[in-house]
């Protein structure tokens, strides 16, 4: 038995030393602060009239994105606003909303978080984000940014945030597949698209349409441009707009594609993934956003070289004419927000022309439309189509319902696409589920 | 007695067939892990050739603040394992040893507890945690960990608590020991390759544990080890070569426990008739 | 109430109630210390949220501190069932194919693995025990992704290049997640790879403490090697049997990392089982009192299946 002695003995140890530095280290909670939660005061909140505020800001930028965070923006915002620490926390993209709700019920949310678009709606409704359209200089804010982007944060009547960057999808063709079948430069239209992705397929491709799912971000650009929709102009209404004839339709014609193998196996979660297909030259086509770029323009390692070995083009016109999907991300601010006006104070200030520009060398899409227009931007090898592409993209529909209105249409989608369902009845369908929930 | 070769042949082939069906993932992960810039999928032939070399395990212990959640992760699982090793032994004496009105109900209540998946409990448990005002804090995490863990160490322990023969207890009460000297120097001692085991089991629950790390820890400087992991499957692509170096880094240290315990492990405390049903 | 508790006197019946409760008392003060903080941990941190979610069930529940979460009636339960797409029901088949499926190989394997290991000629029984207990210790996230990734679809992955590329044995590549029947396949074959050491270690336990003697006797009666097998061995292990199968039972009726991290119930939710559909409604959709009634609704069935094997089950060790 001795041996488990000096196990156990040494275990102990070990955990009376770590406990020690735990206690005098790492999770300091503030003693005596009654009932209240510590919430985002990480320690270093000001104990005795204290000067310095820090606001604590909750993003998902990638590598590249959070080493110019950390070395410019923070540095840059800190010295023009004496007065505010702004404390970076980056959160996996795993299991995000699970946190924020965590963080919002539990009085524990950032001051503000770098939120994607979709999301803004749901949490405005259930009561998680300040309605900052009353926010001195909000109008001069609003005026500054482009509409579209804007619009993704009203919801009743306000506004519950503010648009930090934008995005799009283009097209992005593989350059050696689009000279194997005599194609010398991106299509136009949807009928020279399909021209090159038969001639593709016919050289033995596994795919020529590189839609990456049966989901509304993946496929939206190829249903829009086709000439469906998926609800009215004002987004209240479903019935008859994403059943319209023009929508069945559209899907129609993405289904026959899928039929005659015109789409890569991506729509339905195959393999190789898109960048894959790309990289080895399989697929002649896909879309996908500037981290396609930014983010393979900065693996060391391989030996693909994204703009060199590709070409872009918009999303080919059809009936609804080239349309893509908006992404991109807005600045919320938390209604538990401690410090709800150091928080608004970075939010303008982030939506200036500088930051905007700082972020933008990155390939995230200025939302401030001098930023955008700035020549040093447009000068970037690949963000030419971007802009161009996001005057005629649209939003995904801007209401609290839409996570669960997404996963009826993702469903119809994929129904229609593996031939369980006419598109027509899919369709169907799914306009009737998702006006049950839009009345909720 | 001596088996003829066909069988023992035989014999081996499946066993030897089993562990490499075990092993064999794990090598291919392994492999996985020495190739560079895999953000897409490699092709097994790159692998099977691949030359081991220690890059992604440098890089990716330097990024994400991988290094750092791995010492945190350590001292949450430590002291969580060591709070619910002894935590379940004391209960398990109370139940196994002692009788007392409702003893049965409420074990039962324990059992029923163990049927019951406890993924949605998440939300109750971190609005107590937050009515204490632990919320990103470990003693939250502990309190989590070692409350919620307790009815299973009770149950695995209770049995082999109960197959102690009594008349050790003797020695003890004709010295003047009570019930606590009975417990500290009679059934610990004696039930030491099931704590061993629990203890293994204890650390890679804890080791591994992801919800309510994830909802309960909200300051990046406290983050755990597998919220690190998921933290390397990015928003729009995988780089499977880093996850999998991040992942066995994150192997190893319960692979050494158990390799420490695995004399010990289960096997001993299993005396014959000790199942009884 | 009576409750039947080893060694304790019979005639405890005829002790006045007076008596009875003093003596009860006292028996709680002396456990108290031991079992006080137990109880309270659980109570507090397992029985309290479970309590707490059968309330909310019953609520259209917001997360919101200060938010009012109106009482609805059974509505969580109602739309639970009249759902168009039939989540529900198909969470509930998926459950049960899991238990049907996974159990008797799980069983079976773990049986063959852990008798031939223990046969005596078998050297270093301990490396191969080792080995086939390392799924057990990987934690789930690790094992998922690698499922995923050598059951990728495409000729790259690895699954696809043995079956399709070298062997010919796929007609073309096969995209596993991507359609139900061999998504259900890769869960499956994750939940045995993962879980099929844990039966074999308790079996080879089982099958050590088995007395020499009887071995002996056996031989002296002349009995040979399969014959001992079936005589000694078979009837020895019933309990453990027993034992195990509620346990693959509880294992495989209870998947949730197999589902959440392998295809996220995908498919179209069709392999969605009861904890990852209730998981991903209460923090995909905040549907937290659809979530809590799904929640409740199989907390019953399983008191309902489970509530007679109980008191065996609870005796028994857990290994």
């Amino acid at each position: 038995m001795k041996w488990y002695k000096t196990i156990s003995y040494g275990v102990l140890a070990a955990v009376m030393a770590f406990t020690i530095t735990a206690c005098g280290g790492g999770n300091n909670v503030p003693a005596g602060n009654g009932g209240n939660t510590p919430a985002n005061e990480s320690g270093n909140a000001p104990a005795g009239g204290g000067k310095k505020v820090t606001i604590e800001y909750w993003h998902t930028y990638s590598d590249q994105e959070e080493k110019v965070l950390a070395e410019e923006i923070k540095p840059l915002f800190e010295e023009q606003n004496p007065g505010i620490e702004l404390k970076l926390t980056r959160m996996p993209y795993e299991g995000l909303k699970e946190q924020i709700i965590a963080g919002v019920a539990g009085d524990a949310a950032p001051d503000l978080m770098r939120m994607d678009i979709i999301w803004v709606p749901e949490f405005a409704k259930m009561g998680a984000l300040q309605d900052i359209s009353k926010n001195e200089g909000f109008d001069d804010i609003k005026a500054s940014v482009f509409e579209a982007p804007m619009e993704t944060n009203a919801y009743n009547g306000g506004y519950y945030g503010v648009p930090v960057n934008t995005n799009t999808k283009i097209a992005i063709y593989n350059k050696s597949v689009l000279d194997e079948i005599g194609v010398t430069k991106a299509p136009e239209t949807m009928d020279e698209f399909v021209e090159a992705a038969k001639l593709a397929v016919a050289k033995g491709k596994p795919g020529g349409i590189g839609i990456g799912g049966a989901n509304v971000w993946a496929a939206s650009p190829y249903f829009w441009s086709l000439g469906g929709s998926l609800t009215n102009e004002d987004y209240t209404k479903v019935e008859g707009y994403l059943n319209s004839p023009e929508s069945v339709k559209a899907l129609e014609t993405i289904v026959q594609w899928n039929k005659d193998g015109l789409v890569t196996p991506t729509i339905l979660g195959g393999e190789p993934g898109a960048w894959d297909g790309m990289k080895n030259n399989d697929y002649m086509m896909i879309d996908d956003g500037p981290w396609f770029y930014s983010i393979l323009m900065n693996e060391a390692e391989s030996a693909f070289k994204p703009l060199e070995q590709t070409v872009r083009g918009l999303i080919p016109a059809g009936a609804g004419g080239s349309r893509s999907v908006v992404g991109g991300e807005d600045l919320v601010i938390f209604t538990n927000s401690k410090h709800p006006q150091e928080a608004w104070t970075f939010a303008k200030w982030m939506l200036g022309d500088e930051p905007q520009k700082i972020m933008s060398k990155l390939g995230l899409i200025p939302t401030n439309k001098t930023a955008a227009n700035d020549p040093a931007f447009l000068e970037q090898p690949f963000v030419t189509e971007y802009v161009k592409q996001l005057e005629t993209a649209l939003p995904r529909t801007p209401i609290p319902q839409y996570g669960e209105m997404e996963g009826i249409v993702n469903l119809a989608f994929e129904k229609a696409i593996r031939g369980e369902l006419a598109p027509k009845e899919a369709l169907d369908e799914a306009a009737k589920n998702i006006e049950a929930i839009l009345t909720k | 007695m001596k088996t003829k070769w066909h069988i023992q042949l035989l014999v081996y082939g499946i066993i030897v067939l089993g562990a490499l069906a075990f092993l064999f993932p794990f090598a291919y992960m392994i492999m996985t892990s020495f190739i560079k810039g895999a953000y897409s999928l490699p092709r097994p032939k790159e692998v099977f050739s691949v030359i081991p070399n220690l890059y992604n395990y440098q890089l990716v212990w330097s990024k994400n603040n991988f290094a750092r959640y791995f010492l945190n992760s350590s001292l949450v699982t430590i002291v969580s394992m060591t709070g619910s090793l002894f935590l379940g032994c004391l209960t398990a004496y109370g139940f196994a040893r002692f009788t007392f009105p409702g003893k049965e109900l409420l074990f039962r209540m324990f059992l029923l507890t163990m049927m019951i998946p406890g993924v949605i409990n998440i939300i109750p448990q971190f609005l107590i945690i937050k009515s204490f005002g632990l919320v990103n804090t470990y003693w939250g995490l502990w309190l989590i960990y070692i409350g919620g863990g307790v009815v299973g160490s009770t149950f695995f322990l209770r049995g082999f608590f109960q197959s102690i023969p009594k008349e050790y207890e003797e020695s003890v009460l004709i010295d003047g020991g009570g019930s606590w000297r009975i417990f500290w120097n009679i059934y610990l001692p004696q039930s030491m390759p099931a704590i061993a085991t629990l203890a293994v089991l204890s650390f890679q629950g804890t080791w591994e544990e992801y919800f309510t790390a994830l909802v309960i820890i909200k300051d990046e400087a406290l983050r755990t080890l597998p919220v690190a992991l998921l933290m390397f499957n990015d928003k729009y692509a995988t780089n499977y070569s880093w996850v999998f170096a991040a992942s066995i880094i994150a192997l190893i240290p319960t692979v050494l426990l158990y390799i420490i315990f695995q004399k010990r492990f289960v096997q001993s405390g299993f005396n014959e008739g000790g199942v009884k049903g | 109430m009576s409750i039947p508790v080893a060694g304790q006197p019979k005639s405890a019946q005829r002790i006045p109630a007076g008596v009875k409760l003093k003596k009860g008392m006292q028996q709680w003060i002396m456990v108290l210390p031991y079992i006080f903080l137990g109880v309270l941990g659980t109570a507090v941190f397992v029985i309290y949220p479970m309590i707490k979610n059968i309330i909310i069930s019953f609520q259209e529940y917001s997360i919101m501190p200060n938010a009012e979460s109106p009482f609805i009636g059974f509505a969580n339960y109602v739309s639970a069932f009249t759902d168009p797409n039939n989540k529900v029901l198909m969470a509930i088949r998926n459950t049960f194919l899991n238990v049907a499926v996974t159990v008797p190989i799980n069983w079976f394997l773990a049986i063959v693995f852990a008798v031939l290991i223990n046969i005596h000629f078998v050297k270093h029984k301990i490396v191969f025990r080792t080995i086939y207990y390392l799924p057990i210790i990987t934690s789930w996230i690790v094992v998922a992704f690698l499922f995923r990734f050598l059951f990728a679809g495409g000729e790259y992955g690895l699954i696809n290049f043995i079956f399709y590329k070298q062997l010919g044995l796929f007609q073309e590549p096969v995209n596993f997640l991507s359609n139900y029947w061999s998504a259900m396949i890769v869960i499956w074959l994750f939940h045995i790879w993962k879980t099929v050491g844990w039966g074999v270690v308790i079996y080879l336990a089982a099958l050590q403490g088995i007395s020499k003697e009887y071995y002996e006797a056996a031989q002296i009666d002349g009995a040979n090697g399969p014959k001992r097998f079936w005589s000694i061995t078979v009837p020895m292990l019933g309990p453990v049997t027993a034992f195990v199968i509620i346990n693959l039972v509880n294992g495989a009726f209870n998947f949730f990392p197999q589902v959440y991290f392998i295809t996220r119930g995908g498919p179209m939710d069709q392999t969605q089982t009861l904890p990852s559909l209730m998981y991903l409604q209460a923090f995909k959709n905040f549907n937290f009192g659809y979530a809590s009634a799904v929640a409740v609704m199989m907390g019953i069935a399983v008191f309902l299946l489970t509530y007679s094997q109980m008191k065996k089950f609870g005796n028994q060790r857990f290994l």
